[in-house]
């Protein structure tokens, strides 16, 4: 097994358990700093697939701002409450069940084959020429995708009206 | 025009004019129009009259109008004019257009004249319908139309509840007649395929028997008859319809509509004849019901009561002589009663305008000096109905009972006995209804007293008219002008010489019967009150009519009431259809309820569905490619 | 098995306990974790399926995920916030105004 297999491996196992950790824990602080933990080995693992953009912005995005937010709130709201004190809800057994089910189906789908058949699989090798290299990347990103990417800026100016918004009614309510 | 259309529609159009634009436009105009049409109409029968003896005795026929054709036979509306048709409308419109004219008087002061004059010439439609129809189906328009107009004309005034319970109590006996008139009708028209008179009458008489029982249709016919005509056992509606405006019941209940009966067996002759054990039958009811209403018209004790028992009776000897198959007697016998009763019931009428609306003979007497021109006039039709010569009913009561007695086709001396006690009981009630309201010291009070007048001229020129009619219509021999259309039976040759004893005997019996009212009757009720007292049992017998209607009542109407309010009320309304109703609206809420259950609020079971569903959806797309 | 099949299996197995960790866990705030986790498992799949085929679009499409995933979590932050000031609790088994 060479080095970067061993190190894919290595950050598909800290991913998944980070996510079985994020199930037992009781603090939801430590629930999320377990989904950091899983957030940056699959940072890793895009990087060790040559995705390097996309692994910059998880961890620029996905760690930096959202979960930021979110151990802001956890922290602002350190309710000791009935949610702390038990951390299952009535569900637990058949949700498990259930969840058990899928996840058979899915790897059954992956497995079998289908997704992508052998010839499709032959065709492809990889990346052709490191193609998701930063500038390459940001170049045809912008090239061919400029009008998607302004809409974004739409789409996060409407969010940040409707979060102002939220919070404002919220307070003349309360107020 | 079409003559005859024309003399059916006048009517119509008087209808609708008055009941329409009547009340707008005023008495006036309400008079012309309802007076003016009907007169109009008897113009018309008479020059339609004047064409039938031209036309070397051949009936007129007209279509009006085809309202259905099927398979091979079409339903028209036709009219058919023969010499009985003839007569028959000659009666209505002629005797109709008095009456009308009459009422101009009598209803003068009352606020819905256009309202009554509307009804009055809607009745006169639909007689004419029936008396002129060709087919037995225009003629049932025609009699339920009359039966319609009878029920509003009962109930005019019906704000108050007892005389629209009369209405009503009218038209629903009379439809039980109808049922018998309906099923006798399919029967025909299954057998024959045709419902015009005149082909039903030749099917019967020609040489190959219909495929159904003459008898069975004459007798199911006849059941209708006895509905409209008030014979035993559907008789107990005419009493009551005294409680209409007195010009109605003399137009309606005396002169025509319950004719109809007569009119439909007379026409339907040519079955009757070869239907034995039905004309049987009709002649026994006929003459008992002559006797059974003879009987409580003795006691009754309101004017317009006694001439309604009185009516019934003479019904019931016009169906013995259809019975004895003397059809053109029958007929002879509704013309001169048309003119004799009508001349009485508006002489009633006059009598009761006069007294400000008292009906009680006990509470009259002493009218004749005050009210002498309806007392006279009153006094000649009480003497035709008696059969006294030379006035109408002489002639025409002594025909029935000569055939009665002697007819070959069912004649027999006990349907003649009875039928000339009869007519004993009949000459003693209607003198005694003279004596007691025009000739006895007065019984009015003083109230009333002050105020008799003399009724105007609209009314008491009819009634000289009417008066006149029944003193020398007799001596048109109408069942010799029938002859033609209605062959008199043969009478049994060895009975003949006893004709002329038997006409004597019949006046005898009429002077008996003014003897005795006289003899019992003179100066007051006294003599009267202590027969009474002697004879209390069958005195209250028949003052309550032999209870008919108390059986009716008993036997019908509360098993009727029972299973209404039992059965279909609570069993049938409200717990089958209103329960099945309320139980599916609650079974919707109670199922609605527990089904509501899966909707806990719990944001994690709704995942959970929502994830049962992927997988669903999941194995599914994979089971199936 | 290969790079693809384990990086697939793990994309799955990953939405799978985002998924169950959303229906067992309490706690408001760490629902919306659990689901930032299976979105994440999304995403892995689509870097998957892009890096094999070599397809530009499936990158830009993860560019674009990650810039909703901002968002939803923007508004899903405060919404959840209000509700709790509210109702004074975080436990979603008390949200029950839904019933019935």
């Amino acid at each position: 097994m060479s080095g970067p297999e061993l190190l894919l491996w290595f950050f598909a196992a800290a991913s998944l358990a980070g996510g079985l950790l994020m199930l037992v824990a009781r603090h939801p602080m430590r629930v999320a700093l377990a989904l950091i933990s899983t957030m940056i080995s699959l940072a890793g693992i895009y990087a060790l697939l040559g995705v390097h953009v996309i692994a910059v912005f998880q961890v620029l995005i996905y760690v930096g701002a959202v979960m930021v937010f979110m151990v802001y709130v956890i922290m602002l709201l350190d309710l000791r409450d009935s949610s702390f004190l038990e951390r299952y809800g009535r569900h637990i057994v058949p949700a498990v069940v259930l969840a058990a089910v899928l996840a058979a189906a899915l790897a059954a789908a992956a497995g079998s084959g289908r997704i992508m058949t052998a010839e499709e699989l032959a065709m492809y090798h990889g990346p052709a020429g490191n193609s998701f290299a930063v500038q390459p990347f940001s170049a045809e990103f912008l090239q061919r995708y400029w009008l998607h990417f302004e809409l974004t800026s739409v789409l996060l100016l409407a969010a940040v009206v409707a979060a102002i918004a939220v919070v404002r009614t919220g307070r003349r309510r309360d107020g | 025009m079409n003559l005859l259309t024309l003399i059916v529609l006048l009517p119509l159009a008087g209808f609708l004019l008055n009941g329409l634009l009547g009340a707008r436009l005023g008495k006036g105009f309400v008079s012309v129009v309802g007076c003016g049409l009907p007169i109009l109409a008897f113009l018309a029968a008479v020059r339609a009259f004047g064409e039938l003896d031209g036309a070397a005795g051949l009936a007129l026929v007209e279509t009006a109008y085809t309202w259905a054709v099927v398979g091979d036979f079409s339903f028209d509306i036709a009219f058919y004019f023969d010499r009985l048709s003839a007569l028959m409308t000659l009666i209505v419109t002629g005797v109709g257009s008095l009456i009308h004219i009459y009422s101009t008087g009598y209803m003068k002061d009352d606020p819905s004249y256009a309202r009554y004059f509307a009804y009055l010439n809607l009745f006169l439609f639909f007689m004419l319908l029936l008396v002129l129809g060709r087919s037995l189906l225009v003629c049932f328009v025609g009699w339920e139309g009359v039966g319609l107009a009878s029920y509003l004309l009962i109930g005019f005034w019906f704000e108050d509840p007892a005389k629209a319970a009369a209405g009503k109590k009218a038209f629903i006996t009379n439809r039980v007649g109808d049922a018998g008139f309906l099923l006798g009708m399919f029967l025909l028209y299954h057998a024959l395929g045709t419902l015009d008179f005149d082909a039903v009458n030749a099917a019967f008489q020609g040489p190959v028997a219909p495929a159904v029982s003459a008898s069975l249709v004459g007798v199911l016919l006849f059941i209708g008859a006895t509905g409209k005509s008030a014979q035993i056992p559907l008789h107990v509606w005419l009493p009551d319809a005294m409680a209409g405006p007195t010009p109605v019941s003399a137009l309606i209940h005396a002169a025509t509509m319950v004719t109809a009966g007569v009119y439909l067996v007379a026409r339907l002759n040519g079955l009757y004849l070869v239907a034995p054990e039905a004309s049987q039958l009709i002649a026994v009811v006929g003459v008992a019901t002559a006797f059974f209403a003879a009987t409580i018209a003795v006691v009754q004790t309101d004017i317009k009561k006694v001439l309604a028992y009185s009516t019934i009776s003479q019904l019931g000897f016009m169906f013995l002589a259809l019975g004895v198959g003397a059809y053109g007697v029958a007929v002879f016998h509704v013309y001169t009663h048309a003119f004799f009763k009508a001349c009485l019931f508006l002489g009633a009428g006059s009598v009761i305008h006069a007294l400000g609306g008292e009906q009680d003979i006990r509470r009259m007497g002493g009218l004749a000096k005050r009210i002498p021109v309806t007392f006279v006039t009153f006094a000649v039709a009480t003497a035709a109905i008696a059969g006294l010569p030379p006035l109408a009913g002489f002639f025409s009561k002594d025909e029935i009972l000569w055939y009665a007695f002697a007819s070959e086709r069912g004649g027999s001396p006990l349907l003649w006995a009875v039928a000339s006690v009869t007519a004993l009981l009949t000459a003693f009630y209607m003198f005694r209804l003279l004596i007691l309201t025009f000739l006895t010291p007065s019984r009015m009070d003083h109230e009333t007293e002050h105020h008799v007048h003399e009724s105007p001229w609209s009314m008491t020129g009819v009634l000289v008219v009417l008066a006149v009619l029944s003193a020398i219509g007799g001596f048109f021999h109408v069942y010799l002008f029938l002859e033609p259309v209605m062959p008199l039976p043969e009478t049994a040759h060895a009975l003949e010489h006893l004709e002329l004893p038997l006409i004597i005997l019949a006046v005898v019996v009429g002077l008996a019967g003014l003897a005795a009212a006289v003899y019992v009757y003179r100066g007051g009720l006294a003599r009267a009150e202590r027969l009474e007292r002697r004879f209390p049992g069958l005195h209250r017998l028949l003052s309550g009519k032999y209870y008919v209607d108390e059986l009716y009542e008993t036997v019908l109407g509360r098993p009727l009431h029972w299973v209404s309010d039992r059965v279909f009320l609570r069993l049938g309304d409200r717990r089958l259809i209103d329960g099945s109703l309320h139980g599916l609206a609650s079974l919707a809420q109670r199922a609605a309820g527990r089904l509501s259950s899966v909707e806990t609020g719990q944001l994690q079971q709704y995942l959970w569905l929502a994830l049962m569903g992927i997988v669903a959806m999941l194995a599914w797309m994979w089971r199936h490619g | 098995m290969d790079r693809t099949q384990l990086l697939l299996g793990l994309a799955f197995a990953l939405f799978s306990l985002g998924f169950v960790g959303v229906m067992i866990r309490r706690n408001a705030l760490v629902m919306l974790m659990f689901m930032e986790l299976m979105l994440n498992g999304v995403i892995l799949s689509l870097v998957t399926f892009a890096e094999r085929t070599a397809t530009i679009s499936g990158a830009v499409l993860v560019f674009l995920v990650f810039v909703v995933a901002a968002a939803e979590i923007a508004i899903a932050i405060p919404i959840v916030l209000l509700v709790a000031r509210r109702r004074r609790t975080l436990d979603v088994g008390a949200w029950s105004e839904l019933k019935g």
